[in-house]
This record gives structure tokens, sequence and C-alpha cells, in this order.
């Protein structure tokens, strides 16, 4: 019996080598597989030389084929939601035609898991892609944290690029010191209101410069709770970041301190509004799935924070007849509310970025497809689709404020002049798991299974061991 | 015959005659019909030494059936075995599914007990169980003697009792967050308006402590028409000549249940039971969609251990401890499933 247990182990053991061993050995070094028991650390020391080996390899055939004809480039990019998003399809082949050539092949994962399957294509080493699109933080801290991306700093100062042109947005996201993406997109955080609702009030317009007590008066103004023609004055969606990240717009609060306590006066804001019925309820919203552009365009919200992605959904489906222009073709946005004392214009940002992946093998003309898609050539084709690239300058909000359906009011305009951007999520190790901490007892508190003061301190906890570990 | 063959025969003769020896003084009867057994494969190999054939007999019949399971048996080694084997091991490893795999002892296991989502998922889950397994098996079994009676439209009724497990889980989550929905769902009406529940106090179906319950009433809504389809087969099994038997004795309907139909359904009970409940561990889709909101994500009230697994696996990518909560899973569900074994055999007894 014992020996029986013992070569079962030893069998399951022999499996387990084999399998680490496979993710490696499809890099092409067929040696490794013959050494049978290797130890983790010549694992580790065997994985990495195929790791640098490899695309020297790949890299000599590619190159010499680079320099003989001069063409001939493919370079394979990780996207999602190709048909629904108008500006991958622009981006290639405004760099197609500048770059004759170099093709760009796109692969559509999908964006409801887009992270977790280009994770999982990216282990292992099998994977082809040559450049991938970063979508939130916590898929690009798995990355960095898996070896999958290229650290693109010797690329960058070789490049000669300026990063201060991003606004602060690059010490944000890098790793030890170590940039592996750089930003194309950005988006940040306004207030869309509805201004017939306000109109139909008599009360006046939101403005860029709004305390949060004023922003909050405003609302509970232009509030109607008759049955029947019922208003809300504002609206937040489900995600956490439209409540709780007021709470880092002063700039001295980071969800990656452990400590949330900053967090409170927004919640009691919120759940406040929610008992006058200033906004919808959060378990009926989450009872019914409800889209936040559903909810806006719906006409009965006089408020709502949302993304400046928002702003090229709005003038779309408006201009197509998908929204009712009755009832929400009348729009604008301002700025942010900001607590008391603090500049306005501050607001929460997310960035989208470009990344170079370790097992590439023409890095260089990846690292060149991304330095333009995150330059000035590439902010162009963004904005003329209406998005915003994380080159922000005046030509550039110009083309955005100039697009068909955007609101002509000078205040609308001066909404897209951002004076300091916070990242929903700045890089951390462990940005995953406290994002989902958070997710989790946000969802408690504003569902009312705890009081806002159980909910922090359930957060404070719950983050410190992820921050101790 | 080489000198390696001889010593292997004269080996096995030796053993051949040692284990003749056993059979003769050995009284317990499953261990005498093993060893015949092995006299038997002992014997076969012996012939095949003598007569110089390469592989005797009963290896090639052996080797024949394997055959014939090897397609199915390859696919689940790969697909399933394999895997599994190595879930085993990583659960006392570190790895990221990409860079080095180090092994960390019990680390793993250690955490658990310590961690709030764990351990939430752990009572969650038991609760869940606890709660579908009877309820199911009760209403299953009731609808079978239900529908199993001489009524009229029987056909129909069955199908509608059934529909649930056909409807795709989507669409009738959809609806059930409609009908229960906090504010404007017809049971809350209801509750409002005929059993004057003041508003404030409507209960909230999706959260709080009541999530499990509206998981519990969904799944056992969901899985009692498969269920009772199995009791109606088992049903059909009960020979009529019984019942006819019972009433003669004048027993009534309960008698005739308590001594007629529950004994005789025992076997399939049995079998409900242990599906049921390694269902139920299981569970997973029903939360996230019920009670996961927008982003499919649970909060501490709703979570479960195979939440919990994929969201360390593939969020995380802490491919060990995921796997150690998966040890502990599958122990659960083992150490349950060799209880009720162990009991339906007692019961046999």
């Amino acid at each position: 019996m014992k020996r029986k247990l013992i070569s079962v182990l030893l069998a399951a053991t022999m499996v387990a080598t084999a399998l680490t061993g496979c993710g490696n050995s499809s890099n092409g070094n067929s040696g490794k597989n013959d050494a049978p028991a290797s130890t983790n650390q010549e694992d580790k020391a065997d994985g990495e030389g195929t790791d640098a080996e490899e695309p020297a390899e790949g890299e000599d055939a590619a190159g010499g084929e680079d320099a003989a004809s001069g063409d001939g480039t493919t370079l394979k990019w990780a996207i999602w939601d190709k048909d629904a998003t108008p500006y991958w399809d622009a981006l290639k082949t405004a760099y197609e035609e500048a770059n004759p050539g170099v093709t760009i092949e796109m692969t559509d994962l999908g964006s409801t898991d887009y992270t977790t399957v280009l994770a999982t294509e990216l282990s292992g080493g099998g994977s082809d892609f040559d450049i991938v699109t970063i979508k939130d933080m916590p898929g690009y801290a798995t990355l960095v944290s898996k070896n999958t991306l290229e650290p693109l700093d010797t690329y960058i100062s070789d490049a000669g690029i300026d990063l201060s042109k991003y606004g602060g947005v690059d010490s944000q996201i890098s790793v030890d010191g170590k940039l592996y993406e750089l930003p194309f997109r950005n988006d940040f955080w306004v207030v869309f209101y509805n201004k017939d609702i306000f109109d139909a009030k008599n009360v006046e317009y939101p403005t860029n410069d709004m305390t949060f007590e004023q922003y909050d008066e405003l609302a509970k103004k232009v509030t109607d709770t008759t049955f029947g023609s019922q208003v809300y004055g504002t609206y937040y969606h489900t995600w956490r970041s439209a409540v709780q990240l007021f709470g880092v717009l002063d700039g001295k609060n980071s969800i990656l301190d452990g400590k949330y306590d900053f967090f409170k006066p927004y919640y009691d804001m919120v759940l406040a509004q929610e008992d006058a019925q200033v906004c919808r309820n959060y378990a009926d919203l989450s009872a019914e799935g409800l889209h936040y552009s559903a909810a806006f365009s719906g006409g009965d919200v006089a408020m709502m924070n949302m993304g400046s992605w928002f702003i090229s959904t709005l003038m779309s489906s408006i201009k197509s007849g998908e929204y009712d222009a009755s009832l929400c073709g009348n729009w604008g946005m301002v700025k942010y509310p900001h607590a008391d004392g603090v500049e306005p214009g501050s607001t929460l940002g997310t960035i989208t970025g470009l990344a170079v992946t370790s097992v590439s093998d023409q890095k260089d003309a990846a690292f060149d497809f991304v330095e333009w898609v995150s330059g000035e050539e590439g902010a162009k084709v963004m904005a003329e689709t209406g998005n915003f690239p994380a080159l922000m300058n005046d030509e550039v909000s110009g083309i955005i404020a100039g697009l068909e359906g955007f609101p002509t009011d000078a205040e609308s305009k001066e909404a897209l002049n951002v004076s300091n951007l916070y990242l929903e999520a700045p890089y951390a190790e462990n940005v995953s798991e406290i994002n989902d901490i958070l997710d989790t007892y946000h969802k408690s508190i504003m569902n009312r299974e705890m009081t806002v003061d159980e909910g922090i301190a359930a957060m404070n906890d719950e983050v410190g061991k992820v921050l101790g570990k | 015959m080489d000198e390696k063959k001889a010593a292997k025969l004269r080996k096995l003769e030796a053993e051949s005659a040692d284990l003749m020896e056993k059979i003769r003084t050995e009284q317990n009867d499953a261990k005498k019909r093993r060893m015949v057994a092995r006299q038997e494969s002992l014997q076969g190999k012996i012939v095949a030494i003598r007569g110089n054939r390469r592989i005797s007999r009963d290896t090639k019949r052996s080797l024949v059936a394997y055959s014939f399971i090897a397609p199915n048996f390859i696919g689940f080694a790969v697909f399933t075995l394999i895997p599994i084997v190595f879930a085993f091991i990583l659960a006392f490893m570190d790895w990221d599914g990409s860079n080095a795999i180090t092994f960390v002892g019990l680390k793993n296991f250690l955490r658990l007990p310590g961690d709030t989502f764990f351990t939430a998922a752990f009572r969650n889950t038991i609760i869940y169980v606890v709660g579908t397994v009877p309820l199911t098996m009760i209403s299953s079994m009731g609808l079978a003697i239900v529908l199993n009676q001489k009524i009229k439209a029987r056909g129909f009724f069955r199908t509608i009792a059934f529909f649930p497990y056909v409807a795709s889980l989507v669409a009738i989550t959809a609806v059930w967050s409609m009908i229960f929905h906090p504010s404007k769902g017809p049971v809350n009406y209801l509750l409002l308006t005929v059993f004057g529940v003041a508003q404030e106090n409507l209960p909230k179906w999706f959260s709080g402590n009541l999530v499990l319950v509206t998981l519990i009433l969904f799944s056992v809504w969901k899985y009692m028409g498969y269920y009772m389809v199995i009791y109606l087969a088992g049903l059909q099994g009960i020979s009529a000549e019984l019942y006819e038997a019972g009433s003669l004795d004048g027993a009534n309907t309960w008698q005739k249940f308590r001594y007629i139909t529950w004994p005789q359904l025992r076997s399939t009970t049995f079998f409900v039971v242990v599906m049921l409940t390694i269902n139920c561990f299981k569970v997973y889709d029903i939360a996230v969609m019920l009670a996961g909101g927008g982003d499919g994500k649970l909060s501490t009230s709703a979570t479960v251990l195979v939440y919990y697994i994929y969201q360390n696996a593939f969020n995380y990518w802490d491919l060990g401890y995921s796997s150690a909560i998966a040890m502990v899973l599958f122990v659960m569900v083992l150490v349950i499933t060799l209880v009720q074994f162990w009991y339906e055999k007692k019961l046999e007894e």
C-alpha cells in the first residue's frame, strides 16, 4: 500500500514537472524536457533562458527578412469589441498609411473578460501577440507580475519621448520605476446634465465650479417625487467609482492607502439622497441591471456623473435616433464637483494603454506602433472618432468640441479642461484584490447590509490584510 | 530457455505454491476469492513462460479490454484526471500561471481560516446546500407522487413542472429579478397592499440575509422538475400488487406511503440526494446571475466557494490558493458522499 502511494505521488510529480515544462517548451527549447527531475530553481533559470533565447532567434529570422525586403512586417494586436468601437480600425488604417509595408492584424478578444482571456493567452508563452491593449489597471498589474510585458523605458528614452505630456499619468502607472505601457486613451469623469429638466423646473444649470454642497442642493432642488412625473436630481451608477471615488479628488487620499475613512461623507451624501428619492435606489438598480445610458436617455435624470466615453455614445445615439432627442437631446456637461478648498477641475480618470509583449519577436516594430498611437498622430485619430486621447492639447479638445452634436455652450467646452487627473486605480501589485474588496463592501453599504461605518471598517481590515501580505 | 527465464519461473512457481497453501487455510470468503484470482494469473504466467510465449493469454485478454476503454480514458485523463492531480499539487504551491512554481507547504491552507471571503463563501455554500437538498427532494417527490395519479392533463402538468429545468438560466433569472424586484416587483407589491407590510420594511430579496433564501427558492423551483422525473421512474417501478395488498389490509393513504412508497423509493432517494448534494456544492451560476447585480460580482452575503475559486484563479492569478480552496470543496463533497454511501449500505443490511 505504502509503495503504491509513493509511486502515485512520484507519477504525479512527474506529471507536474512535465506540465510546467510545457509552457516553456513551446518556446522552442527541446533540450529542456530531457532533464527529468529539474528543481524549481533550475526550472526558473531554464525558463528565463528560453525566454531570452527565443526572441533573439526569432528576431534574427524576422530581422533578416526585414532587411532584405524592407517590408512585410505583420504585427498582431489584441483588442476588444472591434465592431462597436470605431477607433481600432481608424488607428490601424492611419498607421498603415503612414507606414507602408506594415500590416496590423487585430484579434478581438471581446470586452467582458478581455483581461482574463488575454492573461491566459499570454501565460506560458504560447501566444504570438506583439502588441496588447491594456484595458484596466488590474489587467496591467496582472500582466506585469506575470512577466508577459516588455519594459518600455529604454525604447522611450531611445525614441526621446517626453513623458510630461501625459500630465503625470505615467508616474501612476510605473512599476518600480519602469513603464510597461504607454497610454493612448484617457477618459475622465464629468457631470452630464439634462438642460430641459433644469429649464422646466426653472433652476439654474450646474456650473464648472461647484462644491459638493452646492451640487447636493442643486440635485435636491430639481428633484420631483410626484408619482407619474418623477424627476431624479441625480443618478449614480452601481460602480463603486461613481460614489466612493469622490473622496480621492482632493489629492490627499488614494485607494491604495488601506484607510478609507475619507469615503464616509460621500456615502452619507448619496445614501441621504437615496432616502429622499433624489437618486434611484441602489438595490433596485442592481436588481434591474439598468445601464447608465438608459437611465440618462430616459429623460428623468437631471444630472449624472459618468466618464467622458459617454460623450461619443450620446452624440452618436441621439443622431441615429436610438435615444429620443426630445428626452435627452438637450444635454450639457460640467466639471466634477469639488470639495471645499480644492481646485475645481480635479477629476477621476481611466487610461487605456498599449504594451509590447515580452514574447514578441519584432519588438522594435511593435514599439513604433505603440509610440505612434500614443503620440500626436494617434491622438488626432482618436479625437476624430469622438474619443479622448491620453495626449490632450488644445487642438485635440478643439476637434472634439467641434464634432457634430457636441453641446454648444462655453461651459461644456470648458469642462474638457482637466486640472488634476487621479486614476481610478493607480498601479499597485495587489490592485485586483483591493478593487474587489472595495467593490464588495461598496455593495454591502449601498444595499444597506452594513452601515457606512461598518463597511469602511471592513474595507480597512480586509485591504490591510492584503497590503500586509 | 535462458537462465533469467528459469529463475523467474522458479520464483513464480514458489509463489504459486505458497499461495495455494494460504488459500487452503484462509477462512474469509472475499480474501479467498481474491487469492484464487491471483493464483489463476500466476498459473497463466507460468504457462506462458513454459510455452515460451511473450505474453500470457490473460494479459492479452486484458490488453484487448483496455484498448476498448482507451479512447474514453485518454480523454478523461487529459482533460480531467491530470488537471485534478495537478490541482492537488498546486494547492501546496505558489504559482501565477507564468512565473516559476514554488513550493510553499501548507501556507495556502493556513491562510484559509483568516480569510473573511473564504469563510463567508464556505458558510454561504453550506447554508445553500442544507437549505436546497431537503427542500428539492421533498418537493420533487411530492410532485412525482401527485403527477403519478391518474389525473386529467397529466402530461401537461408534468411538462410544466419540468419546464424550469429546460428554460435558459439567464432568461429565468431575469424574470425572477423582475418578480422579486425590491420596489417594483409583484411579490413586494402584494406584501405592501395585501399584507400591509410597510414600505421601508419590504424585503430586499437580492441582498443581505435574504439573498440566500432567494437562491434556495430559485434552485428548488428550477431543479425539482428534473428530480421529479427520476422519482416518477422510481414510482412506476413499484409493483401495483403491493398497494393492492395494502388496501386489502386496510392501510390508509399515509400508511401506504409510509410502508410501501417510501421504502420502495429508497434507492431513488439515495441517488437524488447524492446528486443534489454534489450539484449544490458546485453552485455558481445561479448566485452570480441572481445576486451579482450589473457586474456579476458577489458580496460577502452571497459569495460561494466556486465563485471564490474562480476569483482567485483568474482575477488574482493565485492558482495555488485557489487550488487549496478547491481541495477544501473536494474533500467536503467526498466526505459527505462517502457518509451517504455508508448510510445507504447500513440501511440495506
